[in-house]
């Protein structure tokens, strides 16, 4: 069971690179139902270790908020909100895309000299998989700053809280259920607040391109 | 008397759900913020007598200690005002027809959920459920930022969500390294509680506990405005409705800092010194406070203005915790009150200026002193006072920070700090006092107040701004005792 969850981790960091490399929103938005639906497979194959091991169902409960939320309800949403606005190739980045996967890759290696540091606590194999999903945190930072569309920038927070979490599943076992729900929570709110205020942009902007938010300054 | 002061916002924004009239609507703010008051004071009393107390309920996750009720009380003293000021304000952009009767119950709605977050931001004692309530609070409070829905207020609150929440997110990071840390110190329940890491504090394992730091820093900062994680402040207090600006810019980002602080006690604790956190936490303040001069310097907009100057207030708290002694500390929590206070007076004044002239230009304004005899006078010494002038709190609690730097040995520090500060002083007078005095080319604005009762309550925190500075309440000196205590460990 436990060579699942390392394929699955290096799966999960691939996707990110995979989004990265993706130039069409409605791209993206698939690419994050795949890496969503790897999370909860995770956290699937790790709920029953656990249900087996200590009888506890908090990581069960999880994976199917995972399958509700992430792979089903968010990506979904983010298909309406878009079939809203403009529909447009993503053709205005900051760099070309192999620049981007090279930082990309260069943000792996960083993150790998980083966590040697926790060595002293967790065992090798285990730091081997944080590195993956420390890493999609940071390629999803760096997402959001290569995309110039609002809704890119929703995917990024999207891949950083996925980077979370899987952070958080591997590092710690589960947090207690309660952290997880609150997550949950803040995060489905957070995706509606940003889905509504992409709508008010487009009407006011006639575009969700951010590079037009530049009024306000010093 | 059980724990209430979550229960009354939730149960205001219930009630706001039912009521169509904005007339029930006002009343019911009234009476929640009231209620919130005299809860909170009877808590204050029993945390001055008892020290800090635990609830029994939901697995014991309410904890309030003399820290915790100090923000707290900044954060229901600051909803009382505005929640009386928000009365007139809102009657007036009715009046002006900037907003519908019907965008009352969202405004309260907001506000509340608002308070609500918050309130529960300071009474957990889990730092997992203390980010989720501070990550609320960026959610409850992004369509307050936008909630002219102009193409002004619609870009603060994008960059307002979209970096607050990744901000928080790097500070989640900080959580789950601050949870490896305890792994095998703490069992898994009690892995997030602060008292229980706090007791254990020593045998935390330092190099992760101090990587867990830095990440709390730089995603708890974000949203306390230090530099140079800032950007999103000046667009979000500018834009906002000014009695929320108030609320942002007095109360949110104390809790913030209030979660650094808490981080911070627990890391000094294993670290047995402040020598690391110290370096962190004077470079971030330094930074801040320069990031903040320069842009007061050349200011044309009163509100950017006065939200830059917040920069700078953060800016000293953080460098006051960085300093780390018991006067430090001290200083750096009554700055806390004093400055939030204060600033929320300045933008509930700014306020009815805005709704008075209609522009947030400060060369386009003159007279105001002339135009708004009250609300212009307390703008003018609210200015002397944020300036850190005497007789004013802001004084007393800047003396005290300046004076632990000169006698913590950081004396290069203090005499950088002193400079920045005359620097922002000098700023200060130099935007904003054109606009108090000299005539209008165009006289068709009429003499006086237009939000009376709320005039009223930012008269009282001027009067409370200025006998803060000449004397201190015995039991607010024994509370921050209490919680230099706690911030010390002595």
């Amino acid at each position: 069971m436990l060579e699942f969850v390392k394929i699955l981790s290096i799966l999960i960091l691939l996707s990110a690179f995979v989004l990265m490399g993706n130039k069409r929103i409605n791209s993206y938005i698939e690419t994050f139902r795949a890496q969503s639906l790897l999370i909860a497979l995770m956290a699937g194959i790790n709920g029953i270790i656990m249900l087996k091991t200590e009888g506890r169902f908090d990581l069960l409960a999880v994976c199917v908020l995972i399958l509700v939320l992430k792979v089903i309800y968010i990506p979904g949403l983010l298909h309406r909100t878009y079939a809203h606005v403009k529909y447009e190739v993503e053709k205005d980045f900051i760099l070309n895309i192999p620049i981007l996967i090279s930082v990309c890759s260069a943000l792996v290696v960083f993150t790998y000299f980083c966590l040697r540091t926790l060595s002293s606590i967790i065992p090798n194999s285990i730091i081997l998989q944080l590195v993956n999903s420390v890493s999609v945190i940071w390629i999803g930072l760096f997402f959001m700053i290569s995309r110039k569309k609002a809704i890119g920038q929703i995917i990024g927070f999207l891949v950083i809280e996925n980077g979370l979490f899987v952070t958080t599943m591997l590092g710690t076992e589960g947090m207690p259920f309660i952290v997880d729900l609150g997550l949950f929570i803040d995060l489905i709110t957070a995706i509606l607040i940003m889905g509504i205020l992409v709508f008010r942009i487009n009407d006011q902007f006639d575009s969700i391109d951010t590079d037009q938010l530049n009024k306000l300054k010093g | 008397m059980g724990f209430i002061l979550p229960i009354i916002p939730v149960i205001t924004v219930l009630l706001l759900f039912l009521t169509r009239k904005s007339f029930l609507q006002h009343i019911i703010n009234l009476l929640a913020s009231g209620l919130l008051v005299i809860g909170a004071l009877l808590l204050t009393y029993k945390v001055v007598n008892e020290g800090s107390i635990r609830y029994g309920f939901l697995g014991g996750i309410f904890y309030v200690d003399a820290l915790s009720v100090i923000v707290l009380d900044i954060v229901i003293i600051i909803g009382l005002v505005t929640s009386i000021y928000s009365v007139g304000y809102l009657q007036e952009e009715i009046r002006q027809e900037k907003i519908r009767p019907g965008q009352i119950k969202r405004y309260y709605l907001l506000m509340y959920s608002f308070i609500f977050t918050m309130v529960m931001a300071l009474t957990v004692n889990n730092l997992g459920l203390m980010w989720i309530a501070i990550e609320a609070t960026t959610l409850a409070s992004a369509f307050l930022v936008g909630f002219d829905n102009n193409k002004y207020a619609l870009e603060a609150a994008w960059k307002y969500v979209i970096i607050c929440s990744v901000g928080i997110a790097i500070a989640f990071l900080g959580i789950i390294l601050f949870y490896l840390s305890a792994r095998g110190v703490l069992s898994e329940s009690a892995a997030l509680d602060w008292v229980a890491l706090y007791e254990n504090a020593k045998s935390l394992q330092s190099p992760v506990l101090r990587l867990a730091f830095i990440f709390i820093l730089v995603g708890f900062g974000t949203k306390a405005g230090l530099a140079p994680m800032h950007t999103w402040l000046p667009d979000a207090h500018s834009q906002a409705p000014s009695p929320i600006s108030a609320l942002l810019s007095g109360v949110l980002l104390n809790s913030a800092m209030y979660g650094i602080i808490r981080a911070l006690t627990i890391v000094n604790c294993n670290l047995e010194n402040n020598i690391f956190t110290g370096r962190l936490l004077l470079a971030i303040g330094i930074l801040s406070i320069l990031t903040a001069a320069i842009f007061i310097m050349t200011q044309r907009d009163y509100k950017r203005l006065l939200a830059y100057s917040s920069i700078e207030h953060m800016g000293i708290i953080a460098v006051a915790m960085g300093v780390f002694t018991p006067l430090a500390v001290f200083g750096g929590l009554l700055h806390m009150i004093n400055h939030s206070l204060t600033k929320s007076m300045l933008f509930l004044s700014a306020g009815n200026i805005l709704q008075k002239f209609n522009t947030m230009q400060i060369s386009k304004i003159k007279g105001v002193l002339k135009i708004l005899p009250f609300s212009g006078t307390a703008f003018l010494l609210g200015l002397f006072a944020i300036a850190g002038t005497p007789p004013f709190s802001i004084f007393s609690s800047e003396i005290n920070i300046i004076v632990a730097l000169f006698s913590g040995g950081s004396i290069w520090i203090g005499v950088v700090l002193v400079l920045l500060l005359a620097v922002v002083f000098a700023g200060i007078v130099a935007s904003l006092f054109r606009m108090f005095y000299g005539e209008r080319e165009q006289e068709t604005l009429q003499p006086g107040e237009i939000n009376k009762v709320g005039t009223g309550a930012i008269v009282v925190l001027l009067i409370a701004i200025t006998l803060g500075g000449l004397f201190m309440p015995s039991y607010v000196i024994e509370l921050i005792y209490q919680a230099q205590g706690l911030i010390l460990g002595i």
